[in-house]
């Protein structure tokens, strides 16, 4: 019985239902697919920020920034 | 007639199912230190005392991030080789030999690690990364050197290959899946020589009381030389896996031939230049070239991202072949209950996770935050443990039939197999990524002090080892389940209804890729400049100022004549004022 599933399911003709070649095949899915993780790259790299610096102490603050921070405030 | 594996080649079938088994036996052995490990770190079930938690840990990261990933990778890739070349092996003693010498590595290597279990002397309790000061038994690091070897002999064996079908067909392009085990084998090649530096210039005659010391970090970056690009060589199989199976299991063709070649020669020039992000926080190596491997770290996402854009539209391709519509209505139409797909297809899923930590982990000021956290370990339980390890446990259910004539014991228990370790995983390494963000250090047996309790913003510590308890259950139970159908497999009967021994076409063939894709000396040419870029002022700079075998380098026998030491010391100035140059450019760069 699992000799007959095994040769069912990988033999890929049984479900194959049309032919696309490389002219028709269009990979909308795919663009859609990869536009959803990058917006979640682009979520979570934003979700970092409230990780990184307001759950702990800034680890790195770089002395150009906060010297025209303060120089902003003083002018 | 069902035109397998095993008809087609019955010599190297027995060479590849041994190379299967082996990396099993590892796997379940490996997998059994997991679930202890889980239970004794969350304080679930101790029956060990701690101290033994670290040789648990070694023998679990040696082997399942060496053994098992290896020998299943060198069994796929001599399969790869013969079936897309259309040859038998050259010479089959041969094979066995370097076989061989695997086995007689790894044994070597695995009785001074179990032997820290014991009373004896014999130890080598210094986990998968064997630092200095750690100092194992000579045994272990002669059992990994002699493993290594037999990796290079295999690599040989599969140049030998296509250097013979090369000398029969000089016209043709290198055959996809041979074109990917080629430039694998060189990227190990140069991965391998720093790990090769490190055991045997310093580590083993310093073991054995030949030197007297060795300098911590020298050891510790050649080891990053290799550390990093091994893990390349773990998913590079299982890339291959992606590229030349799943697109003829979806039910289609590989997209793009061209583009899987360029992905493979990307990670032939940029997998070692970036050793040197796993020491972010190692002092005494300059902010500039940490910059430098991190900018190579970050080229090195290209070649995942093309990866996904490929092995998605190919799975794309098959689903709209089998009927399937719509933006996203089409993952519908692929076969979810093939376990060989599923498990592949949730690999890849988890894979895309693991990018998202991996940028984490690679961006310099990022990595402060998790170095060292049980973040890191939730990072790799998603790639090699997942992307790498249910990518293999999945093809596993398509090449044991292949290489033992005999039809899957149960492909419904296959299918349970993949959802659980994907779900087990879930649970497991989400939990160890955000103890990791509550600073929970890696590689500790206890992590709880008196006076101190890490602060949970959402949730606690305790509902997070609930979760890595109940993962690692999970993750167990779906080991036991792999196994049970890898010797219900090998029981079964032979049989002669079994699918043929084939790889996807491609929609965009190998005549569409530019010649210069297939110069292998090109690309590895470029792969060592890269590295003597990253690599000979960070190196030279830890020598001067540390000494080759620690720090007392004038009083360890190092001389070779009076000339030698004259050029060796000019060498050494120009460079480090070359190098403060690089560093100060690098500064400049980095504000």
């Amino acid at each position: 019985m699992s000799q007959t599933a095994e040769h069912e399911a990988s033999n890929e003709t049984s479900e194959h239902v049309r032919e696309i070649g490389h002219d028709e095949f269009d990979p909308i899915g795919t663009l859609t697919l990869i536009g959803i993780y990058f917006l979640i790259l682009v979520f979570l790299w934003f979700f970092m920020y409230f990780v990184e610096f307001l759950g702990n102490d800034p680890t790195v603050v770089s002395g150009t920034l906060v010297f025209l921070a303060t120089g902003a405030r003083s002018a | 007639m069902t035109n397998t594996y095993i008809e087609s080649f019955p010599a190297e079938a027995k060479v590849v199912r041994a190379a299967f088994y082996s990396s099993f036996l590892a796997l379940a052995i490996g997998g059994l230190f997991g679930i202890i490990q889980t239970l004794h770190r969350t304080g679930y079930y101790r029956f060990m005392d701690s101290a033994d938690y670290y040789t648990v840990l070694t023998a679990h990261g040696v082997l399942l991030a060496i053994t098992f990933t290896i020998f299943f990778l060198v069994g796929v890739f001599t399969w790869a080789t013969t079936t897309s070349l259309d040859r038998p092996v050259e010479d089959i003693r041969f094979t066995w030999a370097w076989y061989g010498l695997m086995v007689v590595g790894t044994v070597l290597t695995a009785i001074p690690i179990f032997a820290g279990f014991t009373d004896s002397e014999m130890s080598a309790s210094v986990l998968f990364t064997f630092y200095a000061p750690l100092q194992g038994h000579p045994l272990f690091y002669f059992g990994l050197v002699l493993f290594v070897v037999g990796t290079w002999l295999a690599g040989v064996d599969w140049f030998r290959s296509w250097w013979a079908w090369k000398q029969e067909h000089p016209d043709k392009r290198i055959p996809l899946p041979t074109f990917m085990v080629l430039t694998t084998t060189l990227m190990w090649y140069i991965a391998t020589l720093g790990v090769a530096a490190a055991i045997l210039l310093f580590l083993l005659p310093w073991s054995l009381g030949l030197v007297e010391s060795v300098n911590p970090l020298l050891t510790r970056t050649l080891f990053w030389f290799f550390g990093h690009p091994v893990v390349y060589f773990w998913l590079m199989p299982a890339y291959m896996m992606w590229y030349v199976m799943l697109p003829k299991i979806s039910g289609g063709k590989l997209f793009s031939d061209p583009l899987a070649r360029v992905v493979f020669v990307l990670f032939l020039i940029l997998s070692v230049p970036t050793g040197i992000h796993h020491q972010y926080l190692d002092p005494g190596i300059a902010e500039g070239f940490k910059f430098i491997a991190m900018t190579n770290t970050m080229f090195l996402l290209l070649p995942s991202l093309l990866t996904a854009f490929t092995v998605v539209a190919s799975m794309e391709h098959g689903a709209r072949q089998r009927g399937g519509t719509g933006y996203l209505g089409w993952l519908k139409a692929l076969p979810w209950r093939d376990p060989v797909f599923a498990g592949m297809a949730l690999a890849g899923l988890m894979f895309a996770a693991a990018g998202f930590s991996g940028m984490i982990n690679a961006g310099m000021n990022i990595n402060y935050l998790v170095h060292n956290t049980f973040w890191v370990v939730g990072h790799f339980h998603l790639t090699v443990g997942t992307a790498v390890a249910l990518t293999f446990m999945a093809v596993t259910y398509w090449f044991l039939p292949q290489v033992t004539g005999k039809a899957l014991w149960n492909r419904s228990v296959a299918l349970g197999q993949v959802v659980l370790w994907f779900v087990g995983m879930t649970f497991m390494s989400n939990a160890m990524h955000r103890g990791g963000l509550l600073g929970i250090p890696r590689r500790t047996a206890e992590p709880q002090y008196d006076g101190f309790e890490f602060e949970a913003a959402v949730g606690s510590v305790g509902e997070l080892d609930a979760q890595i308890a109940l993962g690692g259950a999970l993750l167990t139970l779906s080991l036991v389940l792999f196994f049970a159908n890898v010797v219900g497999t090998a029981l079964n009967s032979r049989s002669d209804d079994l699918p043929a021994n084939e790889y996807a076409d491609t929609l965009s063939g190998p005549s569409d890729a530019p010649l210069v894709l297939d110069n292998l000396k090109l690309w590895t040419a470029i792969a060592i400049v890269l590295v003597i870029f990253a690599y000979s002022f960070p190196l030279l700079s830890i020598i001067e100022r540390g000494g080759l075998f620690g720090p007392e380098l004038t009083e360890l026998p190092v001389h070779i004549g009076l000339g030698l030491e004259y050029l060796w010391a000019t060498t050494i100035s120009t460079v480090t004022t070359a190098s403060e140059t690089v560093v100060a450019l690098g500064a400049e760069v980095n504000w």
